[in-house]
């Protein structure tokens, strides 16, 4: 069993995590996709009951991530938050806890579809806030899954997922990464999150997790 | 108050006489208890006049004749519509027209100042604020629409003159948690009026006293027998080219067709019941094709097809301009004048009750006997005629029982009367407690019902943004967001249905007719220019926008035929038991029914290649494939308990080392199927069937499976958890959608504690696994003698199970394990894209079932913003 996957893309390499995100050496830079904070806080200000501590979760994953991968510079590459109601008090502080004690830590925010929704995060957070696409090196960094005419793209939105079949009738349904021409999905990093399942196509690659491991397919 | 109004005390006698009819003794039973102020239950087949017997009584107890002028004649002066005394429920829109017409008729013919209101998701808003105003006098209205009119701030003083409550087709409520909203509802409508009078109408069922016991919550009430099923015929129709031209299962039986067309032709009009929606589109295309002259003059009615659709059906029945009509249980109910000669069961009749209400259908002229007509799809479908028949002969009847304090259900009422006025918790805790439901509700089960709704949770702090239901300065309890009420109102209701899209012709202008609904998992299956079967056409998908999918006609033969996940009704254990002991006879040689002649030869290879399941031996079959180990076990004891008894021996195996099954069920037995090796010979010893520990190792078993988290989909709707949308909102509520899975996820992990977590697990114990039945089972199978054969290819018995497409699965192994052995078979698969299941149904004939149990696996949000119909990568998004 894996834990990573290193992959060479456009010439730079990046790992694929077994816990649904990407670390890229070069750069030092850990790469998020779809986190999703404040979706159970904006559901509950709805009138849905959610529990509370999927961002506690979120939060703890991502720091087990920063521990075991060096990281200079964390990419979230978009729907950092969930909606309008996602600015909820005690989302928020604990956000702000978290920024606080990793003060020296980059963070980038590439706005995905969500984000323009729910309004970039506030200053406190110390996040810098850029539109899609973000160049860096052979690499375009987007939110939503288009190609792009020069830059390999990497890219979350979709929330991929595959449904493993094998003998006797046995199915499994897991998050995955999925490598296109030139476009790279990370699966959803967010704890509150569902998938939208894909297909496996020829000439597409895909690799799922689950359970700390990653698996290559095909 | 003078008497000033005719002195004729029953008004509804005399309608009677006027038309020259005398009342039956049951109906003169009903008027007699009604004027003495009881309440009770009326049970009588359909069309013997259980409706007037109520409604007369009615009017005579609480109707009065026509004011006296000072001359001592009668006012011509209209006077004012009495206030609303009577309301009268019924548990499917498509009958209230009906019933409001046959309730109209004699008012009407009396010139009583009542008016007769009709109230249901169909009535235009035009007519609801009409009766905003001024309510009629009676009210002919649906579970749903009586707890919306609960949820009106105004709802104590619309109720305020009420005097009757009439429960239509209450066998159909009890036991299901409509009938538990009914419950709530009645226990709030006795609080207001203690004097109310409530009666039930119900088919007969094998536990009268408990239908009665729930319908008025222990108070006393009569027993009313109405007249019983009149002379009632059950026959076959036996395939005339015996039985070899048969496969032996998991086909929908199309060779029947020319036979039963030959029956529609040679009747005045006919109902073809089938047991499935699919199963209902395919027989209607094949009768088309097999008289192609017949278009037009056959139809199809099921509970997909638009209203409009449906209405013109039913009104061609009524008039006798359609020759035969192919239909599910949505003509099941009601509509009881229909001139049907003749009524064809396809597929197996599973339970005895349910043959008998469709036999009811036929011979409704006097002295005519009820007849109903089997048609087997498949062989074993015979021995089940066989069967029905002895089983009708014995009146052997099923019961029912109503569902025991859901607390979804009360969570949704709490929010009902919060809007309804508001509550105090005493008060409201106390009337509750009035519903046979709840009557032994805890005051901890109270207490988190309240919390729930107040703060999403148990604890204070678990849900801090969260705010529904709150008290106000007086310690009202009430809703004070508006946008919270409005949306609490639209998700009212306890019926959950997969989501659904609409199906609509296609025009370049806009819409044009409409078709129906259809689940939205089928059609993200299909691109544009795919075909597919619904309405009765051969349908290309167009494309799919705005929650509608557009279609055009096609002419192709080849079309992929809908599925819907509706729940599959399990053979009773009455009509099981009939079969057993059809079994036991043929064990023994002995053939005396045409039915059991003709599938003679099948038993003959069943018995020759294995054995035959009887009243003292269980069967088992053992079976090595290229998909893995078989394991075949027939313990008859229908599809609920035979899921969870083969999640129970799987589980218990699982217990013994790590292993992955997938589960297949029928009414007959279910199959364990494993990708690794099973020595079945050493895994089925005694400990395996036992008894002890049974409830703990269910409830185990069932956290291993899915089981749960499929039950707690309706769970989390009733409960307003997941909230389905505002018609042509879907935009601005988006943000609020999550699977139920994902809450149940979320719900496990952080709130285990939560009471619909338990509440789904108690759910699926009852309903799904039907534990009871279960336990009966597991003793049963101790008892019998374990016949276990090693099969070399397929049985009569264990083919249908081995071509069930839709499983369940159970693992004791790692995930991590799990995940490299499947990795490990795509890699000898040769690639992934090579190696998937056959795709749901492309032939029209070939294809073995539309519909299944478990409900289609959650593809994804639907593609339903998308312009072409088709996910493309830009916009399939989850959120």
């Amino acid at each position: 069993m894996h834990t990573h996957i290193p992959l060479s893309l456009a010439g730079t390499e990046v790992w694929l995590l077994a816990d649904k995100a990407i670390y890229w050496p070069d750069q030092k830079a850990l790469l998020i996709a779809d986190i999703h904070f404040g979706k159970a806080a904006a559901f509950r200000a709805l009138g849905l009951p959610v529990p509370h501590g999927t961002t506690a979760t979120n939060l703890a994953r991502l720091d087990a991530l920063l521990k075991t991968y060096p990281t200079e510079h964390l990419y979230f590459l978009g729907d950092f938050l969930h909606a309008p109601e996602s600015h909820a008090s005690t989302t928020l502080n604990a956000l702000e806890q978290w920024r606080q004690a990793r003060a020296s830590l980059l963070i980038t925010l590439i706005r995905g579809n969500h984000d323009l929704r729910a309004g970039d995060p506030p200053a406190a957070l110390n996040i810098n806030v850029v539109p899609e696409p973000l160049l860096i090196g052979p690499l375009a960094l987007q939110h939503e899954p288009e190609s792009h005419p020069s830059h390999f793209v990497l890219a979350g939105h979709i929330h991929p997922a595959f449904s493993l079949i094998g003998r006797g009738r046995q199915r499994l349904r897991l998050p995955c990464f999925c490598l296109d021409n030139d476009v790279l999905l990370l699966p959803a990093f967010g704890d509150f999150t569902g998938g939208w399942e894909i297909k496996a196509l020829p000439g597409r690659k895909i690799f799922v997790v689950g359970d700390g491991g990653i698996w290559p397919l095909g | 108050m003078p008497d000033d109004t005719i002195s004729s005390p029953r008004l509804g006698a005399a309608w009677f006489a006027q038309r020259g009819w005398s009342p039956f003794p049951f109906q003169e039973d009903v008027w007699n208890a009604v004027e003495r102020g009881e309440s009770g239950l009326l049970h009588a087949t359909t069309g013997s006049g259980k409706t007037y017997a109520v409604w007369l009584a009615a009017l005579n107890s609480f109707a009065k004749g026509k004011r006296l002028t000072a001359k001592g004649e009668p006012s011509k002066r209209k006077q004012a519509a009495e206030p609303l005394s009577v309301l009268w429920l019924t548990p499917m829109r498509a009958l209230a027209a009906d019933t409001k017409r046959a309730l109209e008729a004699p008012v009407d013919d009396l010139e009583l100042n009542w008016t007769i209101g009709l109230r249901t998701g169909d009535t235009s808003s035009a007519e609801r604020a009409r009766q905003s105003r001024r309510q009629p006098t009676a009210l002919v209205t649906t579970p749903e629409s009586l707890s919306l009119m609960l949820s009106r701030e105004d709802s104590q003083e619309i109720f305020s003159s009420l005097r009757m409550i009439v429960v239509d087709e209450w066998h159909e409520l009890l036991g299901n948690k409509r009938g538990t909203q009914v419950q709530l509802a009645l226990a709030r409508l006795r609080q207001w009026n203690p004097a109310l009078v409530i009666w039930g109408l119900s088919a007969t069922l094998g536990n009268l006293s408990h239908a009665q016991e729930v319908l008025l919550a222990g108070h006393p009430g009569r027993l009313v027998q109405g007249k019983l099923a009149k002379d009632l015929l059950v026959d076959t129709l036996l395939p005339k080219r015996g039985v070899e031209r048969f496969s032996w299962a998991g086909h929908l039986g199309v060779r029947m067709v020319p036979h039963v067309a030959n029956e529609i032709e040679h009747s005045a009009t006919t109902l073809i019941f089938t047991n499935t929606r699919a199963q209902a589109e395919i027989w209607y295309q094949a009768l088309l094709e097999a008289r192609p002259e017949w278009a037009g003059l056959i139809a199809l009615h099921h509970g997909s097809l638009d209203r409009e659709v449906r209405d013109w059906v039913e009104m061609g029945l009524k008039e006798g301009k359609l020759r035969a009509v192919v239909c599910t249980s949505s003509l099941d109910l009601g509509v009881d004048f229909l001139p049907v000669e003749r009524v064809l069961q396809v597929g197996s009749p599973k339970g005895v009750a349910r043959l008998l209400q469709r036999a009811g259908r036929s011979g409704h002229a006097p002295g005519r006997p009820s007849r109903v007509t089997l048609v087997p799809t498949h062989s074993l479908e015979l021995v089940e005629a066989a069967a029905a028949q002895k089983a009708v002969a014995a009146r052997r009847i099923e019961s029912r029982s109503a569902p025991p304090k859901p607390l979804d259900v009360l969570v949704q009422h709490l929010v009902t009367i919060a809007l309804g006025g508001g509550f105090t918790p005493q008060t409201l805790l106390e009337e509750v407690r009035t519903a046979w439901a709840y009557r032994e509700l805890t005051d901890e089960e109270w207490a988190w019902s309240l919390a729930f709704v107040r703060h999403g949770g148990h604890s204070l702090t678990a849900y801090p943004d969260y705010r529904r239901v709150e008290p106000d300065e007086q310690g009202i309890w009430r809703v004070p967001d508006r946008q919270l009420a409005r949306r609490h109102r639209m998700g009212i209701g306890t019926i959950v249905s997969e989501s659904a899209l609409h199906v609509q012709f296609w025009t370049k202008g806009g819409g044009g007719g409409r078709l129906g609904s259809i689940e939205e998992g089928f059609i993200a299956r299909l691109k544009p220019g795919d075909h597919f079967l619904f309405a009765g056409r051969v349908l290309e998908l167009v494309r799919v926008e705005n929650m509608t999918v557009y279609v055009r006609r096609a002419s192709s033969k080849k079309a992929a035929i809908p599925r819907w996940s509706g729940m599959r009704m399990p053979l009773s254990d009455e009509m099981a038991e009939a079969v057993i002991d059809e079994l036991t006879e043929a064990d023994q040689e002995r053939f005396t029914t045409p039915e059991m002649q003709l599938v003679k030869p099948l038993l003959d290879i069943q018995k020759h290649w294995s054995a035959l399941p009887t009243r003292n031996h269980l069967l088992g079959e053992t079976m090595k494939s290229r998909e893995g180990w078989h394991l075949f076990l027939y313990p008859f004891a229908g599809r609920h308990a035979h899921l969870g008894l083969a999640s129970l021996l799987a589980w218990r195996i699982g217990q013994r080392r790590p292993i992955s099954f997938s589960i297949a069920i029928n009414d007959y037995g279910f199959e364990l199927l494993s990708p690794s090796k099973v020595n079945w010979e050493e895994e089925l010893d005694g400990q395996l069937f036992s008894t002890q520990t049974l409830l703990a190792d269910v409830i185990a078993s069932l956290n291993a499976s899915e089981l749960a988290q499929r039950r707690f989909r309706e769970i989390a709707r009733i409960s307003g958890l997941i909230f389905t949308g505002y018609p042509g909102a879907q935009k601005s509520t988006r943000q609020l959608q999550a699977s139920s899975s994902l809450f149940f996820q979320v719900f496990q992990q952080y709130d285990p504690q939560n009471l619909l977590l338990t509440q789904a697990e108690q759910e699926v114990l009852r309903q799904e696994l039907d534990v009871r039945r279960l336990e009966k089972a597991l003793e049963r199978m101790q008892a019998l003698e374990l016949n276990l054969h090693a099969i070399e290819r397929p049985t009569p018995f264990s083919f249908p199970l081995l071509v069930e497409r839709y499983r369940e699965s159970m693992s004791s192994e790692k995930l991590a394990d799990r995940i490299a052995r499947m990795v490990q078979d795509l890699e000898n698969a040769a690639g992934p894209s090579d190696y998937d299941l056959p795709t749901e149904g492309n032939d029209l004939m070939a294809l073995g079932a539309g519909e299944s149990d478990l409900p289609a696996r959650r593809k994804g949000r639907a593609p339903r913003q998308v312009k072409t119909g088709l996910p493309s990568t830009k916009r399939q998004k989850r959120g």
